[in-house]
Order: structure tokens, then C-alpha cells, then sequence
């Protein structure tokens, strides 16, 4: 069987969320490791030093910029782009949905509602554009970018911020504040891996964001015309390694979190002169070990949005070489 | 999707280059801005020595103790701490519930079907079969495709 949950992206915006997340990646990797050196010293060692880390820090975020501004733009004069803009507000369903996966978690509800639900399966119709996720996903980093890319500007030239406010100390507010600022959506990527990794059904990653509409065929449901109650999850068999890799990818994304909120508190950096202690805060083996936790789970995600990529490059090609066939006069043989 | 909705009826292709040739000048010119803000002169610098606590404090630790009380800098970073923990909350929330959901929706699906490597590779390192499927007037000679 097959679902048409995916297909709702156009390839742009396929191609738009692969480069946004490598170089969100980007910017977590080299932006946390300064900010936890404590817990991550060794990624600033590996990645050359203080100087080279920041260096890819400014040239990754001027590309988050270019990115940002390209994407606004398209949002205002692309085809068609408006209406996605309208299907991104929050609405009741969406209170709604959250409301209903507790209770489905719970056992109270049969069914996630359907702007929860990721597998729609046979009823993928009923399926808007985003999920109450999605849309909080969205309009989270919409918020979090433009704060981070103007107090990142601000902190671009420290000699120009210091000069206005005549004071080095406010300065390195302005970097702490910078850095906290960005907690959430680190927060938010780490939970972001596993909903869309560790899904039952699209274990280990989900396509929507990799397959484009134009890349789906107008029919491959052959049982299209029967009725079918509920979505059909359960004609799928499971991975033998979910249920291992989920609860440890699960546990990894908790500690993660957790790990990088108190080292946040921690190691503010701002007002670390009050006690000079450069650093800031208890250095310990535990927030050491889960910080890494939850630098662990970013390279998991940066490995499944490559692999998604290469998925979605075999699918491409497997429809090429079916088109062909089919062009030939034969029929696109079905060889599973 | 409506006509309306096809601001100046441009194609999805030139609609890509514009907004792409926009975003890489605005990231240029904002980042030629900040950077040609203040000259590293150190007569724009410090020109006028901080002092805190109405006069008490002066010299070196001054500069970083009014930075420190620094009012609407201290609020920014209070609030932005008190986002991070309350954001960090409801993302945990969010994560046991998709967790939770997750593993209902896996018991409804099918058990995993045995993997490929487990029937399919025998000691000797050839493929193992469920047993011959050739009939007795196939059987003879050797490997064959």
C-alpha cells in the first residue's frame, strides 16, 4: 500500500529545508561549542580553533540571511505561495489536535486528530499542509531567526556595539543574549529529529520533506475506489530495530534537552564577570555527558536529512527508469 | 489555486532567481552595515570613563559592572531565560506525548517481518532456501541462474 502523505512540498521548498537545516547544523555546531566550552571543548579543537569556529559561525550566518530573505521573498512573489502562508496560521483544529494527542497517549482517543496526524495514509485527503507542529515548528523559527539574525548582526562588529554603548561588558550581553535565544530552537531541532525520524510508520526518516509534489504519481493505489475505515497503519509491519532505536533516540532527545536548558543557566557567560569566572557555573560530568547527549542527537539528524536526500535521489531515479519503460510501450514492471 | 494568488503571474523559476538574487544582496549590505559601523579608533572608545554606584565606582571595573546592571539588557536576558525554561517545558511535554503516540501506533502495526539476513544466508556463505523448488526433471547438472 502506499500513502500520499508526502508530495505536499514543492521541490523548492524541499531543497529550501535541506540547505536551512545544514546550515542551522552549521551554526549549532560552531555557536554551541563557544558557548559550551565547558561541555564541548573538544568541537571547537576539532573544528580548528576559537578563530576557524567563528569564522564558519559569520559565514554560516550570512548564508542563514541569504536564505531567510530568499525565502520571504518567494513567500510574497512566488506562484501560488500565498495561499501556504494562509494554510500556516493557527486555527482551532490545531488546539484541537494538541488537546486530542493527549488524550490519544492516554488512551482516550482512538485516532490522532487530523492536524496531528503524520501517517494519514487512506485518509491523507483530510490532512492539511502542516500539522499544529508544523505550524509551531514554523512560526517558532520564523520568530527565533529574526531575533538571532539581528542580535547576531549587532554582535557582528563588537568594536561598533561597544563604541555605542561605550561598555565591553554590555557587549557580551548582547553574545549571551544572542546565545540564549537560539536554546529554543536547539531544543526545538532536537524534538523536530524524532518526530519526523522515529515515526513508526517512516522510521528512520519521514520524506515529506524530500519527495516534492511533482515527484508523486497521480495514482498508485489500486484499492483507491474501495472504502477503508481509519488510515490503514496497521497493514504496514514494523522495523525490527524501531523499538530499540526509538526509545534510545527518545532518552537521548530528553537528556539533550534538559542537558542543554541547565547548561544555558549555567554557563550564561553574561553577567559572568560579576564573579570573573570565565566559564560560568559548575562544570560536571553529568551536564558534560548530556550536552554531548545532545550534540549526539544533532549529528543523527544532519545524518538522516543526508540519507533522506539519498532517498529521495533512488525514488527519482527508480521513476525515471519506470517513465522510460513505459514510454517504450511496455509497462512499468512492478519488481517487489 | 487561484489566480489571485499568482502575484504578478510570475513563473515558480524566475520567482526563485529574483527572491534568491534579494536574499544574497540584503545579507550583503547588512552585513557591510554592521561591520562599517565605528572604527576600531580608540578615540571614539571610552571616551568618557563609566562610573556606577553615583560615582563610586570608577576605572576598569566599572565598564563591566555597568554593563552588568545594564537595566534593559538584564530584562532581555531575564526574559529570554525565563523562554528557554518555559519553551524547554512544554518541548519535553511535547516530545513524551509524540513518544507516547508513537509507540500506540506501533502496536497497531504489524510485527517485523524476519529480515532478509536471517533466512537468506547460509553458513557457507551461499543462500539458504526454503528447500528445493526445482522438480525432479529440472533437478540435474549444476549452477544455473
Amino acid at each position: 500500500m502506499t500513502s500520499l502523505d508526502h508530495g505536499k512540498f514543492t521541490r523548492v521548498t524541499t531543497y529550501f529545508h535541506t540547505l536551512l537545516a545544514l546550515d542551522v547544523f552549521l551554526l549549532f555546531f560552531t555557536g554551541y561549542s563557544v558557548m559550551f566550552n565547558d561541555e564541548l571543548w573538544w568541537m571547537v579543537e576539532f573544528m580548528g580553533g576559537n578563530a576557524s569556529v567563528l569564522a564558519i559561525h559569520r559565514l554560516a550566518g550570512f548564508a542563514l540571511i541569504a536564505l531567510t530573505v530568499f525565502w520571504v521573498t518567494l513567500l510574497l512573489i512566488g506562484p501560488g505561495r500565498r495561499k501556504n502562508f494562509r494554510a500556516a496560521m493557527p486555527s482551532r483544529g490545531d488546539t484541537e489536535a494538541f488537546i486530542q494527542d493527549v488524550k490519544f497517549v492516554l488512551g482516550r482517543a482512538d485516532e490522532r486528530h487530523p492536524n496531528a496526524r503524520q501517517f494519514a495514509g487512506y485518509e491523507s485527503d483530510e490532512v492539511p499542509l502542516l500539522s499544529y507542529i508544523g505550524k509551531g515548528v514554523l512560526w517558532i523559527f520564523t520568530v527565533e531567526l529574526v531575533l538571532l539574525m539581528v542580535s547576531g548582526l549587532l554582535i557582528w562588529n563588537k568594536v561598533g556595539l561597544s563604541e555605542f554603548y561605550q561598555s565591553k561588558a554590555v557587549v557580551m550581553g548582547f553574545v549571551t543574549f544572542h546565545g540564549l535565544l537560539g536554546v529554543i530552537m536547539l531544543m526545538g531541532v532536537m524534538f523536530h529529529i524524532f518526530e519526523h525520524g522515529f515515526h513508526p510508520a517512516f522510521y528512520p526518516v519521514e520524506m515529506k520533506a524530500f519527495i516534492a509534489k511533482d515527484a508523486m504519481p497521480e495514482h498508485e493505489d489500486q484499492d483507491d475506489d474501495e472504502d477503508h475505515e481509519g488510515t490503514g497503519i496497521e497493514r504496514l509491519s514494523l522495523r525490527p530495530s524501531w523499538g530499540l532505536a526509538s526509545n534510545i533516540m527518545g532518552g537521548a532527545v530528553a537528556i539533550g534537552i534538559v542537558s542543554v536548558l541547565l547548561a544555558s543557566i549555567f554557563d550564561e557567560g553574561y553577567p559572568v564577570p560579576r564573579e570573573l569566572a570565565v566559564g560560568g557555573g559548575p562544570a560536571n560530568l553529568l551536564l558534560t555527558v548530556g550536552v554531548n547527549i545532545g550534540v549526539f542527537v544533532l549529528l543523527v539528524g544532519l545524518v538522516l536529512s543526508t540519507y533522506g536526500n539519498v532517498l529521495r535521489s533512488r525514488y527519482e531515479s527508480q521513476r525515471e527508469r519506470e517513465e522510460v519503460a513505459a514510454a517504450d510501450g511496455g509497462e512499468p514492471v512492478d519488481d517487489d | 489555486m487561484s489566480s489571485s494568488d499568482d502575484a504578478d503571474g510570475l513563473s515558480e523559476g524566475l520567482a526563485v532567481l529574483i527572491s534568491g538574487i534579494v536574499g544574497i544582496v540584503v545579507a550583503l549590505a547588512a552585513v557591510w552595515y554592521v561591520t562599517g559601523l565605528g572604527d576600531a579608533s580608540t578615540e571614539e572608545l571610552y571616551r568618557i570613563d563609566l562610573t556606577t554606584g553615583g560615582g563610586e565606582l570608577t576605572g576598569v571595573g566599572a565598564d563591566w559592572t555597568a554593563g552588568n546592571t545594564d537595566p534593559l539588557l538584564d530584562l532581555l536576558v531575564a526574559l529570554t531565560h525565563a523562554a528557554d525554561v518555559l519553551m524547554g517545558a512544554f518541548i519535553l511535554l511535547m516530545l513524551f506525548v509524540h513518544w507516547g503516540a508513537f509507540r500506540r501506533l506501533a502496536s497497531r502495526m504489524q510485527e517485523p517481518k524476519r529480515s532478509p539476513s536471517e533466512e537468506g544466508v547460509a553458513a557457507d556463505g551461499g543462500q539458504r532456501t526454503d528447500g528445493p523448488k526445482s522438480t525432479p526433471s529440472e533437478g540435474s547438472g549444476g549452477d544455473r541462474e
